[in-house]
């Protein structure tokens, strides 16, 4: 539980699960529906403990398994609430048909995906896998770095997913165990301030369930003749343009939110130590921190090393990486998942493919660690730094790096 | 087939005036001392109760008495007393749960209502609209009246009788209504509709085929927080809510979510061409329980869906044909009732002209016979009560007449007819032990609470 600092009235010390419940309250969300599965439990946990302890105003739905989880909130979006809910790992695979189907449906909603490693070997750490297997589904996804950002996205996501040109679920991605139960001084918004920011809810404005407005949602669309082709298409390129849209709105909601609490966080990518830069490491995620140090170690030696942490993953950032990457020489790219299809990390698929559209086109690699919970070190980032300027020297792009393998 | 006249009271609408207690005793003993009345209103807190003879389709004063004293008249549904047969031996005041049938001091003996020939006298004396004299008849023009919630033109196949349920369901349930209809023959049929037209006049959507409870419940929840009374309904088929639906179904009937699920049965997959489902009885071919060389149809028995439901602690459970409208009618509306306190599960009975294979202008005859065989029990339960049978089948048909019209069981060995005759008796003789008052007990055993 918090312990709230007396020499700072706004400032309490929490974890990240902690942390996604008080942005959950503070975002007044009016439903919430939620099942245990590590390491979220204690999330829906805080939750329901805030609303017995009459904190948050919200109906809370304990459902018998995840799937069911989605598909209360997506009958309560229809309805008009502001919805919330977390999983990860198994729950979001057993999720995965409401979780297909939401941004279809151009719901906006806010969903925490406290990181885990998939099955099988049976694990229950973290690890990126199970965001990443639902990369290509259609929801916004941000990764966060620190227990403050898992707060203060949160918040953000609604005003994102609300916004009239984007209408669309948002993931907010935190890692499990490092920012699921690892405590840290946060600093809490006011009710006030969050109130200034974020606008109350406009979530069936488009597609309602409502006697008062009758409407039929989601007839069958698409077939050969008739309508149906270019209807389907106006739907699918519509949804596209949403997730364009989303770009310039998490800028301006991490802009407002800058504005309105005082507190900034780069909103797409952020570029670390990268002005002179001439190697580069790109992280995501809480593993940011350690590759950070190791970077400001490498400076220390008066290496031109820098960093870019990728803070909003889909849409992919395809413009703001091509630029922070520009004119570096190489680029060791850091995953915490795999991609079975390429034999190496899937961010470092879309750093390549987003190094098409940079002036200055930098060698990269693909490094892999921090699976099931497995630490990535400040040794281990020192050992991405050596490989990733020794592949500036020689341009020799080498077999995907497993970071863990010989721990 | 018994006919349905009863007099039902609105209590919202009595004051405890008396006035047709006062117009009943004058009538039947004249003299206006109301406790020779044989409608008796009794104040129940703020509200009133009626104790009366409901005429009952299961009546237990007739089961119980020794006498044949009693009967069911099939002309107008009048439950009759015959004074010449009667012992006064009072087995009977004791089978009702109405007190409907009481002993009567100045009479020497039992009295009930014999709705006065069909022209209750103790209706028209109530000014305040708290009674009313239904009969079969006016069942039928009442629904009528309301308006039809689904637009002409639904593509069903010919002679279906899952569209003839949507419509009278929905003119029941009424426009202020949420409506779910998961994959399957009713949005099949055009409900939900096809790029951009739809086939229904009140907010109508396809949820998934196993998340149908799970929308509704925050369909529901949403709206109760916000002070709005909104219907949330499913129209479901037996696939969606036996098999891949059973867990959200199963959820939300154990959290009490206030919503009503209607789960048409026809036996399969019908709507994807005519597979198996777990609510497939025994025997039956399917295109994918199909019959040959060595397939002999489905192995196992059907899923008994409502049972389960009552295991639920539903508000209210029912089962129902569409060749008993008015018996479908009062079901329907006791379970709108109780989806209003929580969870309401209906389960109706929708022989398939295609998939079962026989002439579409013998749906409703096939129904018939489904019932008059037991094949399909009619029942209701809820947790004070207790499971009550809604028409009893004493003699019932042979289970070889209701197979034989059906061409899904043509390929039957007489091993398999006798497995199934076997597996109705066992079904009659569960359910009716139900409804001879085990079950309350039961349902608390199972749900742990003994």
């Amino acid at each position: 539980m918090s312990a709230v600092l007396k020499s700072k009235p706004k400032a309490i010390v929490c974890d990240g699960n902690e942390a996604a419940a008080w942005a959950v309250t503070l975002a007044r969300v009016d439903m919430v529906a939620v099942y245990p599965i590590t390491p979220q439990s204690s999330l829906v946990e805080y939750l329901a403990k805030f609303v017995a302890d009459g904190k948050l105003n919200a109906e809370i739905i304990d459902v018998e398994g995840e799937h069911s989880v989605l598909s209360v909130l997506h009958g309560g979006t229809l309805a008009g609430a502001r919805t919330y809910t977390g999983t990860c790992g198994p729950g979001l695979a057993f999720m995965f048909e409401p979780y297909l189907r939401t941004p279809g449906l151009r719901m906006p909603m806010v969903m925490s995906i406290v990181t885990r490693d998939t099955l099988t070997p049976q694990s229950v750490w973290g690890g990126h896998q199970d965001a990443m297997s639902v990369r290509e589904v259609g929801w916004i996804q941000m990764y966060c770095e620190t227990v403050q950002e898992v707060l203060d996205t949160t918040i953000m996501g609604y005003k994102v997913a609300e916004h009239r040109d984007v209408m669309l679920p948002v993931n907010v991605c935190h890692d499990g165990n490092y920012l699921s139960y690892g405590a840290t001084r946060v600093e809490l918004p006011t009710q006030e301030e969050v109130d200034a920011f974020l606008p109350p809810p406009a979530t069936n404005w488009h597609a309602a369930l409502d006697p008062d407005r009758p409407m039929a949602v989601d007839p069958l669309t698409g077939g050969a003749g008739g309508p149906g082709p270019s209807m389907f298409v106006r739907y699918r390129k519509g949804q596209c343009s949403g997730m364009q849209n989303s770009l310039a709105v998490i800028e301006a909601a991490h802009e407002d939110w800058a504005r309105i609490v005082g507190r900034r966080h780069a909103p797409l990518v952020e570029s670390y130590r990268m002005d002179d830069a001439e190697t580069a490491l790109v992280t995501l995620g809480s593993m940011t921190g350690a590759g950070k140090d190791a970077v400001d170690e490498a400076r220390d030696r008066g290496e031109r090393v820098g960093l870019v942490k990728v803070k909003t993953y889909r849409p992919f950032p395809v413009q703001a990486i091509a630029k922070a990457l520009s004119g570096v020489k190489a680029v060791g790219v850091v995953d915490r998942s795999v991609s079975f299809g390429w034999n190496s990390g899937p961010l470092y698929q879309d750093v390549i493919g987003a190094l098409q559209f940079a002036t200055q086109r930098p060698a990269a690699m693909s490094f892999i660690g921090g699976l099931a919970g497995a630490d990535i070190t400040t040794d281990h980032f020192g050992r991405v730094i050596e490989r990733t300027q020794a592949l500036a020297k020689d341009g020799q792009v080498g077999e995907t790096v497993w970071l863990n393998e010989k721990d | 087939m018994s006919a349905y006249n009863t007099i039902s009271f609105l209590p919202e609408h009595c004051d405890g005036c008396n006035a047709c207690m006062t117009a009943c005793a004058t009538a039947k003993t004249g003299a206006p001392d109301v406790i020779n009345s044989r409608i008796q209103i009794v104040a129940d807190g703020d509200s009133f109760e009626l104790a009366m003879c409901r005429q009952c389709g299961d009546p237990k004063c007739v089961s119980n008495c020794p006498a044949a004293a009693l009967a069911k008249n099939d002309a107008d549904g009048v439950i009759d007393w015959d004074g010449t047969k009667c012992v006064n031996c009072l087995l009977c005041t004791v089978g009702c749960a109405y007190g409907g049938i009481v002993h009567n001091a100045a009479a020497g003996h039992v009295v009930k209502c014999d709705t006065c020939g069909g022209d209750p006298i103790c209706v028209k004396a109530c000014d305040r609209g708290a009674l009313k004299y239904l009969t079969t008849a006016n069942i039928y023009n009442e629904v009528g009246d309301l308006e039809d919630l689904f637009v002409p033109g639904l593509a069903g196949c010919q002679g279906c009788n899952t569209e003839l349920i949507m419509r009278h369901a929905m003119r029941r349930i009424g426009p202020e209504t949420v409506l779910a209809t998961p994959p399957g023959c009713i949005p099949g049929m055009g409900s939900v509709g096809y790029n951009g037209l739809t086939g229904t006049k009140v907010p109508v959507f396809h949820p998934l085929l196993t998340n149908t409870a799970s929308m509704l419940t925050g369909v529901k929840r949403h709206y109760k927080r916000q002070g709005r009374e909104v219907n949330a309904v499913a129209l479901a088929g037996d696939g969606g809510a036996s098999d891949v639906g059973f867990q959200s179904l199963s959820g939300a009937a154990e959290r009490g979510e206030q919503i009503l699920f209607i789960c048409v049965d026809n036996e399969g997959y019908m709507n994807t061409g005519m597979q198996r489902s777990s609510c497939t009885p025994f025997g039956a071919w399917t295109s994918t329980t199909p019959v040959g060389e060595r397939g002999t149809g489905k192995t196992q028995d059907a899923k008994n869906m409502p049972l389960l439901m009552v295991m639920h602690n539903c508000e209210y459970v029912a089962t129902a044909s569409t060749a008993f409208m008015e018996d479908l009618y009062d079901k329907l509306d006791k379970a709108i009732a109780a989806s209003k306190r929580g969870f309401a599960y209906l389960h109706i009975y929708s022989p398939c002209t295609t998939g079962w294979r026989f002439p579409s202008q013998e749906n409703i005859e096939v129904a018939r016979k489904a019932v008059e065989a037991n094949f399909v029990m009619l029942w209701e339960s809820n947790p004070r009560d207790g499971l009550q049978l809604t028409r009893s089948v004493e003699q019932p048909l042979s289970i070889a007449e209701y197979l034989k019209a059906l061409g899904k069981y043509r390929h039957l060995s007489e091993e398999q007819v006798g497995h199934i005759q076997a597996t109705v008796e066992k079904n009659v003789g569960f359910i009716k032990s139900l409804s001879e008052g085990c079950h309350p007990a039961m349902a608390q055993t199972m749900s742990g609470q003994a």
